[in-house]
């Protein structure tokens, strides 16, 4: 049986029927044609479907759209104010904070709310804070960086 | 040119908007109009014969489009390569029986994924288990189960663009197994181990690790009425899957489209064409409606190649000095149910560490051999990790029992600037020497070196070609001038993490001196951009590189050309700077690259002004008809392979603590000499790239297999390098300047993995004092080989 659910992404309210078992991420990839997040793994285990439930990182492969309800959900689409990058955005270009790029939508959404919570880490704190988020491609010391960097300028 | 404006810069990426926003369009987001979903049935029994399939109740559910099966698609085979010695051995779903655990067995195509599940469900397949082998070397002894019975040559195959005529084919019957053989032998062993004063025999084996790409493999095809086939792929290359896809689905190699997607990491993994790409094109072909094709992560590891599986036996002769005199070797690639890449891995492991040490008397002998489990391939280094993982082993267990510094022991057999190979490659830049030199100084070899109690140091080497004399051969690339005096380029390369795209432009508008927004990149579409190596044989910036350079220089001096004629001015007197062509006289006459797209347009007959330029990967290896053929043997290792060789020198600082058996990784030093680095940022990605997926490698990664079954097919049981496990990373570059590259480059992206690989548990096994002979150096097996030390 469709359940309907109400919530708002990005700012934007919507009230979706959905099947009980369908997860937040397939919602917001198949039923909101927000593909930034990703799936790698399916079972919480790398990070790449991270996005915000009121202000907090989930994966959004194990968490049921069912439990949006009445939550604000922040994608990385949500990022960008206007013309404006984001400073962690704007960070991950100047630090070279990507390769292929897949993992970090989700990094940039874990350390979003990570420097909300920490506003001025050390370097270890960093990488404790993203240790959730696995990239397979930059050997994480530039992400690193980019978060670091970030953090002065939010 | 010694001033550069753009090339050996740290220059960010120029498409990095589109990452950071998220709207970067990989494969796994593609979605078209009417497009079905499919699935894939797979096989529970390592080795079994298909008795009877029925999908009958499949094909009776309703949104149920398709149902096939072995049956439906016939013998169409295919292969990494496939050529009369190694013909291809693989079909897109398993035929009369299945070979490993995780075999393609039916695909359904359905309206959505629940569906498509639920169809799976509904087939009946009746199999006959068979006695499988798991163990390659007792696949190869006489008697045991053939995982392979005859292979007809009864696919069309594509070997006159090799230069082979079709009817050079034969059935082909694997003996005992084996799948494949390699013999590469120069001087003359025997004499050489006559005069070594050492000699050590050992046994090392490598497991598969996988590429745990981010993106899963995926596949969105699109057959249309008329007779196109458009695909996105999450791949390296697509020449490869262009190919095979025409091949299998006899449609002409034109009619293929693979559009430029970006690609969610590969590293090897994702080279070749894999059954769920042709099981989405089939589908679509016969539906004629969008499909596609998602792999769950548990199916990657299950059912797509990890690296390969290796038995390594080395035997080392030395003078007491630490010269090697002799060197053979034994490899047994454990290539599971289907060869693949085998003949080219074996000839690699000989290959890629040719250009390290001079040894005068060589013998390499190599094995792919079948076995009941999941099939391997490249990945990052292909063949070099494994091999230089025991040759390093084993320099260093030499050097412990003559008393030798390992440092000094590796400069002396190093080869020099200028050698030419054995098979006639030869060495134009050479940076090795340099590498570990600067290396051993970073971190401080003199100083620590068997001074700290359960603490070690460890060296690795590895070296990498630059483009290969295989298919697909050459890359080209072309410029086109706009009205705005902006260009576009045209190159087949894929972004798959590297920041090809940013790379090219560099090099565009470094040839051009104009700023870097003036270069569109249009790359990785098949149709648009012509032909090219892609990015799997190390040849992205040597190769497609050097043909952008060709191609911006064409569209430079074409410029020049009608600019002189245009100002009425020689040619020599006219310079080209920040986007201008300037009359070395009077600044005020200067022209715009718009202006000279207007002149093309209108004085020069209509000239639209396109650069081109092409390149091949060894202009000396050709195939064309027979007598004109000069080829390059991959199981004799006779002939030219690589124009230039990167090389790469490691050295790890590690300590072990002794109770616990746990690794704690203190510091790498990565010297890297990829000739003169075109993308600081990007070449130093690479390294430490490479260098956390070696730490991987060596203290956790393996895809264990039990009985034919992948044991830990997700990500909470194969672990993976997180940002907690890294150590200090230093990356040096030896700039050794190689003339044939694109200015003086060669390539990076594979190399420093196998060193890094070595490096490590050298350390390793030099903290512990203690030799351990396989991966991954687990703490248990630290802690075992500590306790068997000390009985
Ligand atoms: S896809 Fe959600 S955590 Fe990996
Ligand atoms: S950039 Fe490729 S996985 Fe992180």
């Amino acid at each position: 049986m469709k359940r309907s659910v109400l919530l708002t992404v990005n700012g934007e309210r919507h009230e979706v029927l959905i099947e009980p078992n369908l997860t937040l991420l397939e919602l917001l990839r198949e039923g909101l044609n927000l593909k930034g997040a990703k799936e790698a793994c399916g079972i919480g285990a790398c990070g790449a479907c991270t996005v915000l439930m009121d202000e907090k990182p989930v994966n959004a492969c194990i968490v049921l759209a069912l439990e949006a309800e009445g939550k604000e959900i922040e994608t990385i689409e949500g990022l960008v104010k206007g013309n404006d990058l984001h400073p962690l955005q704007r960070s991950f270009i100047d630090h070279y904070s990507f390769q292929c790029g897949f993992c970090t939508p989700g990094t940039i959404m874990t350390a979003k709310a990570f420097l909300h919570r920490n506003p001025k880490p050390s370097r270890d704190e960093v990488k404790n804070g993203i240790a959730g988020n696995i990239c397979r491609c930059t050997g994480y010391e530039n992400i690193v960086d980019g978060i670091l960097n970030a953090a002065k300028e939010i | 040119m010694s001033e550069f404006r753009y090339v050996t810069k740290g220059i960010n990426r120029t498409d990095g908007e589109l990452i950071v926003t998220g709207r970067a369009r990989y494969t796994c987001d593609m979605e078209l109009p009417g497009m079905l979903v499919a699935k894939i049935l797979r096989s529970p029994y390592p080795h079994a014969r298909i008795k009877g399939i029925n999908t009958d109740k499949a094909k009776g559910l309703e949104g149920v489009k398709a149902v096939i099966t072995g049956a439906d698609i016939g013998y169409r085979r295919f292969s990494f390569i496939d050529t009369p010695a190694f013909p291809a051995d693989q079909t897109p779903l398993a035929v009369d029986k299945v070979r490993f655990a995780g075999e393609e067995v039916a695909a359904v195509a359905a309206v959505n994924e629940e569906i498509a599940a639920k169809a799976l469900d509904l087939i009946e397949v009746e199999y006959e288990e068979l006695p499988p082998v798991f163990d390659p070397e007792e696949a190869m002894k006489e008697g045991a189960p053939a995982v392979h019975e005859i292979v007809e040559p009864n696919t069309t195959t594509a070997w006159e663009d090799f230069g082979v005529p079709p009817s050079k084919s034969r059935p082909y019957k694997a003996v005992n197994n084996i799948s494949n053989k390699a013999l590469i032998q120069y001087g003359d062993i025997e004499k050489g181990f006559e005069e070594a004063e050492h000699i050590r025999e050992d046994r090392f084996e490598v497991p598969s690790t996988s590429h745990m790409a981010m993106e899963p493999h995926v596949a969105v095809a699109n057959y249309l009425p008329t007779g196109k086939l458009d695909v996105w792929l999450t791949h390296m290359g697509y020449e490869h899957k262009r190919f095979w896809l025409a091949k299998l689905l006899d449609i002409p190699i034109s009619r293929v489209r693979v559009h430029k997607t970006y690609v969610g990491g590969a590293f090897g993994g994702k080279i070749s064409i894999f059954p769920f790409e042709f099981i989405a094109a089939y589908l679509s072909k016969i539906t004629l409606r969008p499909v596609k094709i998602t792999l769950p992560r548990e199916e990657v590891f299950a059912g797509c190649p990890p690296s390969r599986r290796m038995i390594v036996y080395l035997k080392t002769g030395v003078k007491k000095d630490g010269r090697i005199t002799a060197q053979q070797v034994k490899v047994i690639d454990d290539v599971g149910a289907y060869r693949r890449s085998s003949p080219t891995a074996l000839y690699l492991a000989h290959v890629f560490r040719n250009p390290i040490y001079n040894i005068p008397n060589l013998k390499h002998e190599g094995y792919g051999v079948y076995t009941n489990k999941l099939y391997t391939t490249a990945k990052r280094g292909h063949g070099l990790p494994q091999m230089v993982f025991a040759v390093e082993a084993q320099l260093d267990m030499i050097c412990d029992e003559l008393g030798l510094d390992k440092v000094e022991m590796r400069l002396k057999n190093f080869r020099k600037k200028g050698d030419i190979l054995p098979n006639g490659d030869k060495l134009r830049s050479y940076g090795l020497p340099e590498c570990l030199k600067e290396a051993a100084e970073k971190i401080g070899w003199k100083e620590k070196y068997g001074k700290e109690k359960f603490r070690g140091l460890g060296i690795g080497s590895a070296s990498m070609f630059s483009g290969a004399h295989n298919f697909p051969f050459s890359s080209a690339a072309m410029i086109r001038l706009n009205h705005d005096g902006r260009m576009i380029l045209y190159t087949g390369q894929t972004e798959f993490g590297i920041g090809v795209d940013t790379v090219m432009a560099q090099i565009v508008a470094e040839v051009l001196n104009c700023p870097l927004d003036y270069v569109i990149v249009n790359s990785g579409d098949s149709e648009v951009s012509p032909h090219d190596v892609g990015n799997w044989l190390s040849g992205g910036i040597f190769v497609s590189g050097e043909a952008v350079r060709r191609a911006a220089q064409d569209l430079r001096d074409q410029m020049l050309n009608y600019a002189a004629a245009g100002l009425d001015i020689p040619i020599e007197d006219l310079d080209m700077k920040d986007g201008w062509i300037i009359p070395g006289s009077d600044e005020s006459k200067k022209l715009s690259f718009s202006d000279m797209s207007r002149y093309g347009i209108q004085m020069a007959g209509g000239d639209p002004l396109i650069g081109k330029g092409y390149v091949k990967c060894v202009p000396e290896v050709h195939f064309w008809k027979g007598k004109y053929n000069k080829t390059a043997s991959l199981s004799s290792g006779k002939g030219r392979f690589t124009e230039a060789y990167g090389l790469t020198m490691a050295i790890a600082h590690v300590e072990v603590n002794p109770e616990t058996g746990e690794v704690k990784i203190l510091e790498i030093v990565v010297a890297d000499d990829c000739g003169t680095p075109i993308n600081v940022k990007s070449v130093e990605g690479q390294i430490m790239s490479q260098t956390v997926m070696g730490i991987g490698d060596v203290c956790y990664e393996e895809v264990r297999i039990n009985n034919g079954i992948v044991m830990n097919p997700n990500l909470l049981d194969y672990m993976v390098p997180t940002a907690n496990d890294i150590p200090k990373i230093t990356s040096i570059l030896v700039d050794s300047y190689e003339p044939n590259g694109p200015f003086g480059a060669k390539e990076v992206g594979e190399s420093p993995r196998a060193a890094v690989i070595s490096a490590i548990s050298n350390a390793i096994c030099n903290a512990i004092g203690e030799r351990i002979y396989d991966l991954p150096m687990t703490s248990d097996k630290i802690k075992k080989a500590l306790r068997s030390k000390s009985a």
